[in-house]
């Protein structure tokens, strides 16, 4: 790594050879101003907000764009920097209305804190000549076309982020505007709504419907935490005002997804129509009635330790935490003996022993193989990856028998029968890498063994946590009929209970463990309220086998506890001392996650 | 054949859309082929509606945001189709104080069009231009190619029946 030791302002800044003013600048904490430049974008140069003086060069030169040389002088402040950035702004806040008192984004706004760093106490120019209408067609978001400075961000991460290309930008001159697809209303565009352009908006002009007006960035809190919508596990912001949340972000410094969140993590989880659970119920006479946390416990408590091992059932979704997963191993099958133990979701086959390869290998591919997995449908994150990939020159081949959101965007699509063609064009190309999920069949995983030690392998599970529940067992066939006591830890999944409930015996003692009201909350005999996403803390892991840290951002509703906290009070009922705090067991939990997968 | 097919032969021959399809395959991956591919098919088709630059897009691999962008940007494209004759009256301040706002609007009661669009028997579309460096001969109108100077707006009826 070479450096270059320049100076801005007369401070010596030593940075690497071929990055940008601007990125030395921020390395060493001196601040230039920008519009234009997200650092997760590439840099265009074009609101010329970043302009510095250089010693040497002609003009004033955009900071986000030049870069750096030995011996460079730079300063960022200096009066024809602070002049022509004061005009720029002029002339930004005249074109359109930039009339701050009735903006959503007032206070949180890039080009207002501009605004008020130069001054810009008056309008130099007449303002706004031209109006245009607002597009509030889309589901959860409205663009206010006035209050755009034509910065492009929304439009790069459209295609540089999330490479979906719907936002672009039409006419020229004072016509200019950002439109989707051509010229089609938002609602009605290819948007997937995953809401990255809300996030990368300097200004107002676009905005959440959902939270919009309810609170600026210094009334707000906001919690780093874990997507549980599917197996990518991405990391995420919850920003909450008095206990409620408002809306979610993007965490630009996650790993697993760098600053991408999809329409299932960002927006469905604040849309939830079902109803609540807020009380433990207890089945008196035939009825379900509200009782006390102990008094539900112990009754199941009673039934649960009364009954033989072969007797339990315990069923689980993969949207519980490994603490939860960890204790209903260790108290069911472990402690009480249960060996029906099942997963509500399935699980992809497992192809290799050792460890997965991870989301970061598709954007190194130049040919992709997505073979019976729809990451668009279940694990949009990753389907960004592949098309990111896709727009870069990698050939996409889709493997899978139904329909696939990938599709459009493969050179080849093939029938999961057929793969013997897809696997002879990555013998040949140079990094492979090989998207495979459930529908992948046992002929396929077979065939795809061929590709050992030449593609890198991406396992996409189906469900959330399901690494997790794979790794405590619940992967077993489920056999309804031979449960007399069913324990079925639900958490926040839509699951009716389909042909498995019908098998229950009719006399069976069930216990549900849910957030939400739903069919088979209604037969339970005891059902424990369960906080959702939002209310509880923990881990989960992700489809590479990545533990992450799950943060409490409000508390649970009503009398809601979190899965882990559940089962372990439920362990003390029992007489099992399975340990007392969360970070007790969530260090269990993970120590036994690790150990088994260097098992495997 | 496919939908989208349809849609365009309603306004294109088949050989119009081959001639498409050709100018598309010429500049298929090379870096900058969209502008060239959409003025020539400009030049081969007249004009570039939505269903043509959908299948610019397909054929390059672009997004159709970014082909509707570069069709928009540049006033050498249009998406409606233009007549057979391009009339267009100078509003330059020498032809302006001379009269040419009289012609222009003339022009346009003459046509039963505004500025900027074409007649419905697609012979002629009307544009406006800022001075053409012919000010001397002021008020000036272009038709196509031929320079028609100081005319009047009497005179416009029979200046346009040269052309059909």
């Amino acid at each position: 790594m070479e450096i270059a030791n320049i100076t801005i302002n007369g401070q010596p800044v030593s940075a690497q050879v071929g990055s940008t003013i601007l990125q030395a600048a921020r390395q060493a904490g001196i601040d230039i101003p920008t519009l234009c430049d997200h650092p997760a974008l590439i840099p265009i140069g074009a609101c010329r907000i970043c302009l510095v003086e250089v010693t040497g060069q002609r003009t004033l030169i955009t900071a986000c764009t030049f870069p750096i040389t030995e011996g460079m002088v730079v300063q960022t402040e200096s009066p024809q920097v602070v002049m022509a950035r004061k005009l720029i702004l002029d002339l930004l806040f005249s074109e359109r209305n930039h009339f701050c008192p009735f903006c959503e984004a007032s206070g949180n706004c890039e080009l207002q804190n501009l605004g008020y760093r130069y001054g810009v106490d008056h309008w130099l120019y007449s303002t706004f000549t031209k109006a245009f209408p607002i597009d509030a067609t889309h589901k959860h978001l409205f663009m206010e076309h006035n209050r755009c400075i034509l910065c492009g961000r929304c439009e790069r991460a459209c295609g540089e982020i999330v490479a979906n290309h719907t936002l672009g930008l039409r006419n020229r001159g004072n016509a200019s505007m950002i439109h989707c697809d051509a010229s089609l209303p938002w609602g009605e565009s290819t948007c997937i709504s995953c809401g990255t352009c809300l996030q990368v908006c300097p200004t107002g002009a676009i905005s959440d419907k959902r939270s919009a007006f309810m609170g600026r960035d210094v009334q707000t809190e906001s919690t780093k935490t874990t997507c549980n919508r599917c197996s990518i596990g991405c990391g995420m912001e919850v920003v909450t005002r008095a206990g409620n949340v408002l809306r979610i972000k993007s965490d630009w410094d996650a790993e697993v997804n760098g600053g991408r969140l999809c329409e299932y993590g960002r927006f469905d989880p604040l849309y939830d129509p079902r109803d609540r659970i807020t009380s433990p119920l207890l089945r008196r006479k035939g009825r379900l009635e509200p009782v006390s946390w102990d008094e539900a416990l112990q009754s199941v408590a009673d039934r649960v330790g009364a009954a033989q091992g072969q007797e339990i059932g315990v069923l689980t979704s993969s949207n519980s935490t490994n603490e939860a997963l960890y204790l209903l191993n260790k108290l069911f099958c472990q402690e009480l003996g249960a060996k029906n133990v099942g997963l509500l979701n399935s699980v992809a086959p497992k192809l290799f022993d050792q460890p997965r390869g991870s989301l970061a290998d598709i954007v190194a591919g130049d040919v992709i193989m997505v073979v019976g997995t729809d990451p668009v449908k279940d694990q949009p994150v990753a389907s960004f990856f592949v098309k990111r990939s896709v727009d870069k020159g990698a050939r996409l081949i889709v493997v899978d028998d139904g329909e696939n959101g990938l599709a459009p965007f493969a050179y080849m699509n093939l029938r999961i029968a057929d793969i013997g063609r897809a696997i002879e064009i990555a013998h040949r190309a140079a990094q492979p890498i090989v998207l495979y999920g459930v529908g992948a069949s046992e002929a396929a995983v077979k065939s795809l063994k061929a590709l050992q030690g030449k593609a890198r392998f991406v396992t996409l599970e189906p469900g959330v946590n399901t690494f997790a529940a794979v790794t405590f067992g619940f992967n077993n066939g489920f056999k309804p009929s031979a449960a007399k006591v069913l324990y079925a830890s639900l958490g926040e999944q839509d699951w009716s209970g389909g042909d498995m409930l019908k098998a229950v015996d009719k006399g069976a003692f069930v216990v549900v463990q849910a957030s939400f009201a739903s069919p088979l909350t209604e037969k339970a005999d005891v059902v424990l309220p369960t906080a959702i996403w939002s209310e509880r803390a923990g881990s989960l892991t992700n489809t590479e086998g990545r533990v992450q840290k799950v943060n409490k951002a409000v508390e649970p509703r009503g009398g809601a506890k979190p899965d882990w906290e559940i089962l372990s009070l439920l362990a003390e009922k029992l007489g099992r001392k399975l340990g007392a705090s969360l970070d007790e067991i969530a260090a269990l939990a993970v120590q036994e996650i690790k150990y088994k997968e260097n098992q495997r | 054949m496919k939908l989208e097919d349809v849609d365009l032969l309603k306004e294109f021959t088949s050989e119009q859309i081959a001639k498409l399809d050709e100018i598309i395959s010429k500049h298929r991956g090379k870096p900058g082929g969209l502008i060239p591919v959409l003025e020539e098919a400009q030049v081969s088709l007249e004009y570039l509606p939505i269903g043509i630059q959908k299948r610019i897009a397909k054929g390059l691999n672009l997004p159709l945001s970014r082909v509707y962008g570069v069709v928009t940007f540049y006033s050498f494209f249009t998406m409606t189709p233009r007549g057979k004759h391009t009339v267009r009256v100078c509003l330059g301040t020498a032809c302006y104080v001379r009269g040419g706002k009289a012609i222009a609007e003339k022009l346009e009661k003459e046509f039963g069009i505004k500025e900027g669009e074409t007649t419905p028997d697609r012979m002629f579309t009307l544009e406006t231009v800022r001075c053409l460096g012919a000010c001397g001969l002021g008020p000036v109108v272009i038709i196509d190619e031929d320079v028609h100077g100081r005319i009047k707006p009497g005179k416009v009826r029979e200046i346009l029946s040269q052309y059909n």
